[in-house]
């Protein structure tokens, strides 16, 4: 039963959470101050989503092998290749490193 | 950034396809769940209703380890709601770019994913909802897929990792981040701090409060700005 109760709340929290921005804020413009901010929200959650991908809850999920992958995502970014692109040769050097090493 | 770069496209079309590309690495990790969840004495029915309207690995994992930890329901859902607090600022950012009413808002919110909110970046501050709408579209129905095949075969985590797949999340998160470098001023700055500062809270928090804290690189934007947010160059490319 309290499995049940705590999916059906963190459901519930979730939807809130999720809602609370857009259906309090709308479409009215912010100050601009705090728009600036939330300008600038995108490179840091960005930022902070990475390095919680790349090495998680107290960096145990750190795998040196995925940095290749990463280097060459960034070269084939700055050569101006496609987000696909970019994404499977970073696949295929991870595959490729974890095999030699 | 003075280099010929592809253009990002946005809309429903462009957002099912990076859909796609996200749903490659949600599946693994909705199977990774699944299976877990078994393991750990859920019933099936519990972890795939779980997955239908929860809808966020990172709260699912928390609830799970937590209470089959032996922790009270209390914390169980402190810690999940902890995670899932990053989607807060995330909604703030894109509530500028939902329309209608209030409700309709609220349910378009719903489509907040990090993959989504992300890809649906179009610099300057826009989201574009359908590219948000399509991305989410795509992987709702493959995380529930997953984490029932998750269930019925419970598969060895290693099997992600030797596919690369765990590979796709960062390398997604890279390119979206640097394409910020082209659209808003002192991106690399900001980035640069929030890296900083989640590496650091990654050794004392979890994972969803560090990327929550991130947020705060956000305010490197006001320094050298007057009361009113103005007085710098860079004003000209927020325009």
């Amino acid at each position: 039963m309290t499995l049940w109760v705590a999916i059906g709340v963190l459901a519930v929290i979730n939807f809130a959470i999720k809602a609370a921005g857009p259906a309090l804020l709308g479409d009215r413009p912010l100050p601009p101050r705090v728009s600036l901010v939330v300008q600038s929200l995108a490179p840091a959650l960005l930022a902070g989503l990475l390095i919680v991908a790349l090495l998680g809850q107290g960096w145990r999920e750190f795998d040196w092998r995925l940095l290749p992958g990463l280097t060459v995502i960034g070269v084939l970014w700055l050569l101006g290749r496609s987000q696909i692109v970019c994404i499977v040769a970073g696949v295929l050097v991870t595959v490729a490193v974890r095999a030699l090493v | 950034m003075s280099r010929s770069v592809t253009p990002p496209e946005f809309g429903w079309r462009p957002g099912l396809r990076t859909g796609v590309g996200l749903g490659l690495a949600v599946f693994p990790v909705a199977l990774s769940f699944g299976a877990l969840a078994t393991t750990l004495g859920w019933p099936p029915a519990a972890t795939i209703i779980c997955s239908v309207i929860v809808f966020s690995a990172g709260a699912q994992l928390a609830l799970l380890t937590t209470l089959t930890a032996g922790s009270t329901l209390f914390l169980a859902l402190g810690a999940a709601t902890l995670i899932n607090l990053r989607f807060l600022p995330m909604g703030i950012a894109v509530a500028g770019s939902l329309k209608g009413p209030a409700w309709k808002r609220a349910l378009g919110a719903q489509t907040i994913l990090d993959g989504s909110w992300a890809a649906a970046y179009q610099g300057a501050g826009r989201y574009d909802r359908l590219t948000m709408f399509g991305a989410s579209a795509v992987q709702w129905p493959v995380w529930i897929l997953g984490t029932v095949v998750g269930v019925v075969t419970a598969p060895p985590p290693t099997l992600v990792a030797s596919l690369g797949l765990d590979l796709v999340f960062p390398g997604f998160f890279l390119v979206l981040l640097l394409d910020t470098f082209r659209s808003t001023p002192r991106a690399p700055w900001i980035a640069g701090i929030a890296i900083l500062l989640t590496g650091g809270l990654l050794l004392v928090a979890p994972a969803g409060v560090a990327v929550l804290l991130s947020s705060l690189a956000a305010l490197v934007i006001l320094i050298g700005r007057g009361r009113g947010g103005t007085g710098r160059s860079d004003d000209a490319e927020l325009a």
